[in-house]
């Protein structure tokens, strides 16, 4: 039977693999965390991965990405190391930006993935500088910024849509809307309700797409992203998305629904939705799928193990890294 | 009491052809205003209540303010609003929920704010409860472009039974297609693709057209119908339909320019164009791909898969709003004497 996805098959083995890796990592540090064996903070991406790989599947190390404070997912579709990954959440000096960022401010700049953020709707304005580089220095790049529908509302995040409309930036708006801004419902917290119609009053197009189907959000965000390197301007996309975790981890998740969680992962798991689709279509074998799946699972081992053995940040550390000269 | 039901579901008309084309989005608000210009037009004709969709896009919420604000001013221009008690999942499912609660309640009729694939979904589970379509969708071939106050009282007139049945209401076509044991309906056309995935959806990507059925088409009309509105038009009454096999452009000896999506405008290679009858079966020309309904990829089929394309005529009613006007300007169901009540038709 031939292939009637948009994606040969090295890349949905790719995008299956993207997606498995962010769940992976994602379980494994929810029961670490509960372990005490993490410092800080963790907030989790799982059940959100259609959404972040259906999208980063387009981008090259040149595409600047600025994330949230759930980082870990955009991390890893962007592919930046895991390893690397593990070893900043745990604090590490072997981890990505030396064990000082951490879960909230985790970065790699040569995977074009300029942070996690701790400040809510910070990453917009980020976006639009790197965008605007890339629209100064010739090249095809562009940013994304993602945000949650919680931070949509941060006057960073309007002012950002603004300038990008004006400027006809090469950037691109995600909302990663799972129905709740931490804990309040979408209904209370945000006025026009619509992050579509807020893209319209800047005079920028903006979409909706089912972020729980990673073929809709591919195809989507492939032409959102074609439009922003052609010279089209910024595009907000709206990616209507469940999570397995709650906002933060500890979190009682008393404003859901009873049940509601156990309903997502039976009913709304994009990983199971994808390989339904791949396997039906007869592109790949629930024996590929499943090689993938124990690869992952000793990678994500692998990682924690290098993590825990590995050195924390020197004293000498201690300023390094914190300040720019100009 | 005479009840009408409301569909206004705030994810309609929030596709890629915003992307792809040049596709309108009607914000919240207005939606919100265009239900409270219905409500008005209702009121006017005799409707007491109103149920409505529930969703959490923000419609309910202006909406309600609204009526509130109004009420306090001692103004009562609305029927009473109530709400159907359902779980909202912010998909299109909301809409066929909906309408299968509105019929099993018996409304007089409902109307559906947006565009040929919302009332698709509609006419799927309304049974045999008339529908008013409101245009604010992405493609409206299907509901007719026109000022919801009218359509309001039109539909009052209509289920208050002050018009009667013959100018009322109208009996339509619909396309029904089947795959193996999945049966979905279009109203307007089925378009088959060569992509396999549903997707984004929406169709625009001509060099994947490969067949098209449809119940009518308008030489002035918008989507994949104008094909045929421009090559053999059919109107929305005539028992029977159209099919012309799409080819692609460097196959084809005749090429259409043709409206495909609001502000796309492309070629598409034109084949055979025949007439297709109620309840005769037909076979895509292809024997993979996908069926796009109304605009919108909803199946996917392949060697293996038993599928059909069958035309049905008189599947189910619309409200004729120019008929319903006409029949209450030409017996005065909208005039009343100076200290009397509205006219009623006898």
């Amino acid at each position: 039977m031939s292939n009637p996805f948009p994606l040969e098959k090295d890349g949905l083995l790719d995008a299956y693999r993207r997606m498995k890796t962010i769940r992976e990592f994602e379980e494994r540090l929810h029961v670490d965390f509960g372990r005490g064996d993490i410092p800080g903070f963790v907030h989790l991406y799982a059940g959100e991965e259609a959404a972040g790989v259906g999208i980063m599947m387009h981008l090259q190390d040149h595409d600047r990405i600025a994330s949230t404070h759930r980082g870990h997912g955009h991390c890893i579709a962007k592919g930046v190391d895991v390893k690397a990954m593990m070893a900043e959440i745990y604090g590490k000096a072997t981890g990505s930006c030396a064990g000082k960022g951490g879960s909230m401010h985790i970065a790699d700049l040569s995977k074009g993935m300029m942070g996690a953020n701790g400040i809510l709707g910070a990453g917009a304005p980020l976006v639009c500088g790197a965008a605007l580089a890339a629209q100064k220095l010739g090249h095809d790049g562009v940013g994304i910024t993602f945000f949650g529908d919680g931070a949509s509302n941060q006057g960073t995040v309007l002012e950002s849509m603004n300038l990008a409309a004006i400027w006809n930036l090469p950037a691109i708006f995600v909302v990663e809307n799972n129905g709740y801004a931490e804990s309040t419902s979408v209904d209370y917290a945000v006025a026009s309700d619509s992050y579509v119609d807020r893209a319209t009053g800047f005079g920028m197009p903006g979409i909706t797409v089912d972020g729980t189907d990673f073929f809709a959000v591919y195809e989507a965000a492939g032409e959102v992203i074609k439009r922003a390197r052609e010279g089209a301007g910024p595009t907000l996309l709206e990616c209507k998305m469940i999570r397995f975790f709650g906002h933060f981890e500890g979190d009682a998740q008393t404003y859901r629904a009873p049940g509601e969680n156990e309903d997502n992962r039976k009913n709304r798991d994009c990983l199971k939705i994808f390989r339904a689709k791949v396997t039906e279509a007869g592109v790949l074998t629930d024996a590929e799928l499943d090689a993938i799946d124990a690869e992952v699972l000793a990678l994500i081992d692998e990682a924690v193990k290098e993590a825990k053995a590995a050195p924390l940040p020197g004293p000498a550390e201690l300023t390094t890294d914190v300040y720019v000269a100009y | 009491m005479t009840k009408v039901g409301i569909i206004a579901n705030p994810v309609s008309a929030r596709d890629i052809r915003r992307i792809v084309s040049h596709a309108g989005n009607l914000p919240i608000n207005d939606r919100a205003n265009i239900v409270l210009r219905m409500l008005t037009g209702l009121s006017a004709t005799g409707v007491d209540e109103v149920v409505i969709m529930p969703e959490n896009g923000g419609i309910r919420t202006q909406l309600m303010r609204t009526i509130e604000r109004e009420s306090k001013t001692g103004r009562q221009r609305f029927p009473k609003v109530t709400y159907l008690d359902m779980p909202v999942t912010c998909t299109s499912d909301d809409s066929a929920e909906a309408a299968r609660q509105m019929h099993d309640q018996g409304v007089g009729a409902i109307v559906v704010l947006g565009g040929d694939g919302t009332n698709r979904v509609v006419v799927s589970r309304c049974g045999n409860t008339p529908i008013a379509g409101v245009s604010t969708g992405t493609n409206n071939a299907f509901p007719e472009l026109r000022e919801p106050t009218i359509t309001g009282l039109a539909v009052g007139l209509a289920v208050t039974g002050q018009v009667p049945c013959d100018h009322a209401f109208s009996y339509n076509k619909r396309l029904e297609v089947r795959v193996n044991d999945q049966r979905e309906i279009a109203l307007v056309d089925v378009a088959v693709v060569s992509e396999r995935f549903i997707g984004a959806r929406a169709i625009w990507k001509t060099e994947s057209f490969r067949d098209l059925f449809v119940t009518f088409g308008r030489p002035d009309g918008i989507g994949m119908s104008s094909i045929i509105g421009l090559l053999a038009p059919l109107d929305r009454e005539t028992p029977k339909g159209r099919r012309v096999r799409l080819l692609p452009l460097e196959t084809a000896k005749t090429r259409l320019t043709a409206p495909i999506a609001p502000g796309l405008i492309e070629e598409v290679g034109i084949g055979a164009v025949e007439t297709i009858v109620p309840d005769d079966v037909y076979l895509p020309s292809v024997s993979a791909g996908s069926f796009a309904l109304d605009g919108e990829r909803e199946l996917t089929f392949s060697e293996i898969d038993d599928v059909s394309i069958r035309l049905q005529a008189d599947a189910f009613r619309t409200i004729n709003v120019p008929d319903c006007m006409a029949y209450a300007a030409k017996h005065g169901l909208l005039t009343k004497e100076a200290n009397g009540s509205l006219h009623v038709a006898q």
